[in-house]
Parts: C-alpha cells; structure tokens; sequence
C-alpha cells in the first residue's frame, strides 16, 4: 500500500509512522484557514503521502500566481494517513484536497467528507483509463481525480528462466507448472511468495477471477468476498502452498529483497509500481528482470487485477474548490507531471496523454524483454469491473489476520476467506448499511 | 494516579492567623498550581471526559452510506460490544500471558543484576550499569526494528541458531518478552540498584559482624529494605504490560502471527484508524485504562500490607 514509498524502508517508515499516527491520536491537526496570500493567489492546502509531491507542487506554485498549494506530507495510508484524514473530515478541519487511493475512496466517502465532482470533472471522461475513471466513480458519480493506476503484472527473473528453459507462464496452470521447474533448476529458490500478511495483494489476485467482493444495486451493498472466483483463487494459492511451490512471506521487507537479489525468488506478482520498486530496491539487478502480463484463468478472456493507485479527492467543506480543481486538474493532466516524475519514479499515469508523456520520458534501461510500458497498457486494458466497499481498507487487515493461521496450517486461505466474509457482512450491517450477500443476481 | 488540587481550607486557616499576608497567601498556592492544574484539565480530564462521551455513540451510516454517518446515542452497547467481541478477549488474554513471563523475568533478572553491581567485588561497576542501561536509550520502535531483522529468516542469526522460528505463531510471544525484558532490565536494574546504595551501611556491617554471607546479605536485609521501590517498578511494569503497542505493532510488517488486534492497544487502534469505530475503540480504552487502575490499586493495596 505504501506503493510510492523507498520500498527497502517500508517497514521503518510504516512503524514509525504508525506509531506517530497513534500518538498523535485524536488531536486534529487544523487545516489552514486563511485563503489568500500576500501577492492575491488562492491558497489551497493538500495533504498527501506521494513520493515528489513537493516538486510537484513547487512547479504548480512556480508556473502560475493564481493558486498557491501548501503541503503537508502525511504518512502512508494505513500507516496514519487515513487516520488522520478521517479524524480532520470528523473534525470539521479537514485539509482542500485528500490523498485517497481507489481501495480507500468509499471508506473515506462514508465519512461524508468528499464533494461531488461529477459536474468539474465531465470532459475529463474520455481522457482516463477506463479502469481508473471506473474507479472514481462507484455510484455514477464521480468522487475524486485519477493520478496513477497499478494494474498488476508478472515480473520474473528473465536471465535464469532462459538459462533453465522455463517457460513463461500465461495461465494458472502453466504458473504452477513453473513454480515446479524453478523448484527443480534449485532446490532453495521459488518461483515467488504469496505474502499472506497484505490483504491488498490477495485482493489484486481476486480481481482478476472476476468475482468483486462488493457491487452496488440500488441502495444497496452486495457483498461476496467468498464468491467463486475468490475461491478459485484461495484453493490454487493453498495448494502451491502445501505442496511448497511458493513462499508465504511478506514482499517488501528486508528478506524479500534479499531473495530477490539472490536467486531466491524467481518471480514477483506486483502492481505497476514494481516497477519503480524493483529498480530502487535491486538496482545491481540491471539486465536480469522482465514484466510480463499477468497468468490468467482463463486465456480468451484475459483479466487481471489492480493493487493500489492514487486519487485526489476534495473536501466537501473546502471553501476553494474551484482552485483546489484547478491544481488536481494540473497534477492529473498537465504533461509536465510526468516529466518530473520521472527523475524520481516510474510514473504510470491514469491520464493517457500522459501515459504516453512518461513512455517517452522514463528510462527504459533496468528490464530486458518486452516494453514496461507495453505490458502495463495491456494489464490496463485487462481490468475487468471491480468496486470497493466502505470497510476495504478494514478488510484488508481482517483477511491478513485471518491469514494467520495459514503458515502453521491452523487454517485454510479457503476457510479463511468464508470467515472474512462473515466478518465483513456483520460490520457492514452493524454500521447502519443496507446488505446483501453474495454476487449480482 | 493522584490528583492534587489545591486546599481550600489551607487559606481560610491562615485567614485566622495572619490576617495582613492573608491574600497574597491564598493567591499565591492558586498561581502556582495552576499550570498544572490547567494541563492537568487539558491533556487529562477533558479527554478522558471527551472518551467518555465518545464511547456512548457509535455512528451509523444508511443506504450506501454516502451521505456521511450521524452520531447515535447507544446508551452502553459500545462496551458490550468490546466486552463480547472474542478479539478483544484474546488480546487481553495476549498481554496476561506476556505480563506472567515478562514481570518475573524483566523484575527478578534487574533486581540479581542490581545486587551483583552492589556487592563489594565488582570492578568497572560504571561501565557494567551503563552497559545494561544503555537498551533504553534506544527509542522503542528502533529497538523494535533492530530485533525484527534479528529474528527474519535469512538475514537475522536468530533464526538459524533458535530450535523454533521467533516469528512463528508460538515464538513470537516470547519473542516480544525478550525485545521488551532487553529494553527494561537495564532501566529498572538503575531504580533498584539506586535503592540498594541507601540502605544504611551500618545495617550491612551488623549482618556481617552476625556472621550473615553476602547471598543471605541480599535476601534477608537488602531485599526486604528495598521493597518499596519494588512495588513501585512492579505497578509500573504491570501498566506498561497491559499498554504493550510498539513491539506487536513493528513485527506486524514482519509476520503473520502478530495480529491486527493482538493487544488491547492494538485492538484499540485498529477500532479507531482502520474501521473508523470511534466509539468501539473510546469504549475498549476505557476499559483498558479502568483495568490499569484496578491493578495498579491491587498490587499498591499489597504493596501497604506487605509493608506494614
């Protein structure tokens, strides 16, 4: 979740940040209230967690004197940063623009804090990813501005699949099959790790079965977190897991990129910004990585999921939201953003145009085999529908929790999974929401 | 916790007395406890009352619940909840268990190591202090980091040499009794060890002229004047047990085993940063900080009779 985060120091920046976040508890951090400054621009405050927002916003406040953003660097997501954006929305202090990721979107919607910018954002439609403006909009209404999109691909180890003549696989089956291979050219290596600590992850995976774990009928919820295709997906992860085809362990941590390294992990399932993680956490690995789509279930329909992406929102008490659009409508769309990106990430943006400004601009030095950015507009194209609930990022927690058990063989993903649905149901019912269970009719 | 607010009646008496220095005498105790009395109202009472408040309404969404949530008045359903809610009960039963391994060994591991320093045949006493006080000069969530890549597999030692895996779901408990004994032996080795420098010498030299070795030295005159200090360390520790956060919390990116709501702190952020249930996570605090009181109250209450 901390996709824009040095990934090498996730772990240091998640503790501390959340130790932080816990500290500073239930103190609202006011918003700034003035709205002018000395030479007549509007002031609109922001708060955000993306790696190189402050150049961002110092070449908007340097091109124009009309609107003058001020941020503040909050932590990542779970870390504290929806904490401590929900507490400033309940607060009635909440800053003009919130960072929220499509996962996060409804959970902060519920808060009642976001303004309705289906009117501001109408000729934007046709520019977005389809995938992204989707997710923006859950109930026909569009509720914040697309930045990034993270489709999710397979990055592998294309110097080592070569040299033992590994086929790289296009389906489950075939994922299975060389998962078994990687096992065979080396006892000690993986094919790759089904980190069972990040809900996200399997979220991503299930995406790509087709079943969402939420749809809105009406005024209604439909929750299925263990529909078919959930299913599918928790008993083919369970059995590479009994039959010690994949590990279990977390991505991103200090071991991971150890393995990663070192011929340990041959693969890595990971959302577009992989990319950039890839590059920063294993830079010696130069020529020996390729991205390639994602194994599918099915190879006339392919689908595959999404793992994180970032979105603008506006406070619906701002009192600058016109200018406040006017910066989000720069960020999301201006070509300059992702040529300043690019110095420090691997920007993969949900506006086209500029997709096609970061294709030209990101150097493509690290991988080998096809185009990163040919890959990616693919898994773009392959998103299927997929809508997130009030308690996703809840969820996510439980499912890991429930996970727990899984290493130890105290439970099942399966068995897991029918519990997180339970659980899932009866909050979202304790809440006041109206709930149903179980897939579109 | 005592609250000390000024005595009204301490004027009045004076009033009597001394009538002349009679109001800058009734002023000047007001001044003066008045920073404290303020913070104390501000960062104490006001949210304790504020928690109290929150804990009887939950908020309650409709339809898809975009319209934003109302506040609901729910009387003590909050508490139920928490009271009934299996997670929160493994939580506590979480932190009992880490408190009857870790009070034991972190106390009596300080306590030998604070009457080693005090015998008489120690050299570089300094240096030996500074060296088991030094963990708790290392900020909690560092420490917490530093121990976590001790115990990852494959880049910490700690894996390899332990017969059992230190993030498994049997070793991490242990595992957090040990980050937390490193970082608080040293810490209540100096209490204890400072209390041992003010026992009278010349008691020392009477057991000795009675013929007392330095092992009954300890256990019967040193221990027993020392207790006091004691009890305030075992209260301390108990608060700080049934409070544990920052160890679960940083190998939480690490393991599976450690859980969302593995103590009654974590069950508490969990509450109020993740599922947004204020009133749930004010209610479970409460109870939590009731649940300090109560022990704090008990071991103190033992503490005065052992004592008499």
């Amino acid at each position: 979740m901390a996709q824009h985060t040095g990934w090498s120091r996730r772990a240091l920046l998640r503790a501390s940040a959340g130790t932080a976040a816990f500290a500073a508890g239930g103190v609202g951090l006011a918003g700034c209230t003035s709205s002018t400054t000395a030479s007549g621009a509007t002031r609109v405050t922001l708060w955000s967690w993306m790696t190189g927002m402050d150049q961002y916003v110092a070449a908007f406040n340097a091109a124009q004197n009309e609107v003058h953003v001020d941020l503040s660097v909050i932590a990542a997501g779970l870390s504290g940063g929806y904490a401590q954006q929900t507490n400033a929305i309940k607060a009635h202090n909440a800053p003009d623009i919130l960072h929220v990721e499509y996962q996060g979107l409804i959970q902060i919607l519920a808060t009642g804090g976001l303004r309705d910018l289906t009117a501001d954002m109408a000729d934007l439609a046709d520019g977005y990813s389809p995938a992204a403006w989707r997710s923006v909009r859950p109930d026909g209404r569009t509720w914040a501005v697309p930045m990034d999109l993270a489709p999710m691909a397979l990055y592998y180890r294309k110097d080592l699949f070569d040299q033992h003549g590994i086929p790289v696989p296009r389906d489950w089956r075939e994922f299975t099959d060389a998962a078994e291979l990687v096992r065979e050219a080396d006892a000690d290596a993986r094919l790759t790790t089904f980190p069972l600590n990040d809900g996200s992850f399997f979220a991503g995976m299930c995406w790509g079965a087709g079943d969402p774990w939420w749809r809105i009928e009406g005024d209604t919820w439909l929750v299925n977190v263990a529909g078919e295709g959930t299913l599918r997906t928790a008993e083919f992860w369970q059995e590479l897991m009994d039959a010690d085809l994949v590990r279990n362990g977390g991505t991103g941590t200090q071991d991971w990129i150890a393995g990663m390294h070192e011929g340990r992990l041959w693969g890595y399932l990971g959302a577009a910004w992989g990319v950039g993680t890839l590059k920063k956490s294993i830079p010696d690995d130069t020529g020996r990585w390729a991205v390639t789509a994602m194994p599918v279930w099915d190879t006339n329909r392919p689908a595959n999921g999404v793992q994180g992406g970032t979105a603008f929102g506006i406070s619906a008490e701002s009192e600058v939201a016109e200018a406040a659009m006017t910066f989000l409508r720069w960020l999301s769309t201006d070509p300059e953003v992702p040529r300043i990106g690019a110095a420090f990430t691997s920007p993969f943006p949900a506006y086209l145009p500029n997709r096609d400004v970061a294709r030209e601009v990101v150097p493509d030095d690290y991988f080998i085999g096809a185009p990163v950015y040919d890959v990616l507009d693919e898994a773009d194209a392959r998103v299927p529908e997929w809508t997130w609930g009030p308690n996703a990022l809840g969820l996510f927690s439980s499912v890991a929790d429930s996970f727990g058990g899984v290493s130890t063989g105290g439970t099942t993903i399966p068995a897991a999974v029918r519990e997180v649905q339970e659980a899932a149901v009866s909050t979202m019912r304790d809440r006041g929401l109206s709930v149903r269970e179980g897939g579109a009719a | 916790m005592t609250i000390v607010t000024p005595d009204p009646t301490g004027g009045k008496t004076q009033k009597d007395t001394a009538p002349r220095p009679r109001r800058r005498s009734r002023l000047a105790p007001l001044v003066l406890a008045a920073p404290f009395a303020l913070l104390l109202l501000c960062t104490v009472l006001v949210p304790i009352g504020y928690a109290l408040y929150l804990s009887l309404f939950t908020e309650r969404l409709s339809g898809l619940g975009f319209d934003g949530p109302h506040d609901v008045f729910v009387w003590l359903e909050n508490y139920a909840d928490v009271l009934g809610d299996a997670a929160f009960r493994e939580s506590v039963g979480n932190v009992a268990l880490y408190a009857v391994i870790h009070v034991p060994l972190m106390l009596g591991g300080a306590l030998v190591l604070a009457l080693l320093l005090d015998g008489a045949t120690v050299r570089l006493r300094q240096v030996w202090s500074l060296a088991v006080f030094l963990p708790y000069a290392v900020p909690g969530v560092i420490a917490g980091l530093i121990w976590a890549y001790l115990y990852s597999p494959n880049i910490g030692p700690l894996n390899d040499v332990l017969p059992w895996d230190p993030l498994g779901s049997n070793g991490v408990l242990p595992s957090i009794v040990n980050m937390a004994t490193w970082q608080w032996m040293g810490y209540n080795m100096i209490i204890f060890y400072t209390a041992l420098r003010t026992v009278p010498r010349d008691v020392l030299e009477a057991s000795t002229v009675d013929g007392a070795g330095p092992i009954r030295t300890a256990l019967a005159i040193k221990v027993p004047m020392i207790r006091p200090t004691m009890f305030v360390a075992l209260v301390f520790t108990v608060i700080g047990s049934l409070q544990l956060f920052t160890e679960p919390l940083v190998l939480r990116s690490f393991t599976t085993s450690v859980t969302s709501t593995w103590t009654p702190s974590l069950y508490v952020y969990e509450a109020a940063f993740i599922s947004n249930d204020y009133g749930r996570a004010a209610a479970a605090s409460l109870l939590l900080a009731l649940a300090s009181a109560l022990l704090s109250a008990l071991v103190m209450r033992l503490s005065a009779r052992r004592s008499r």
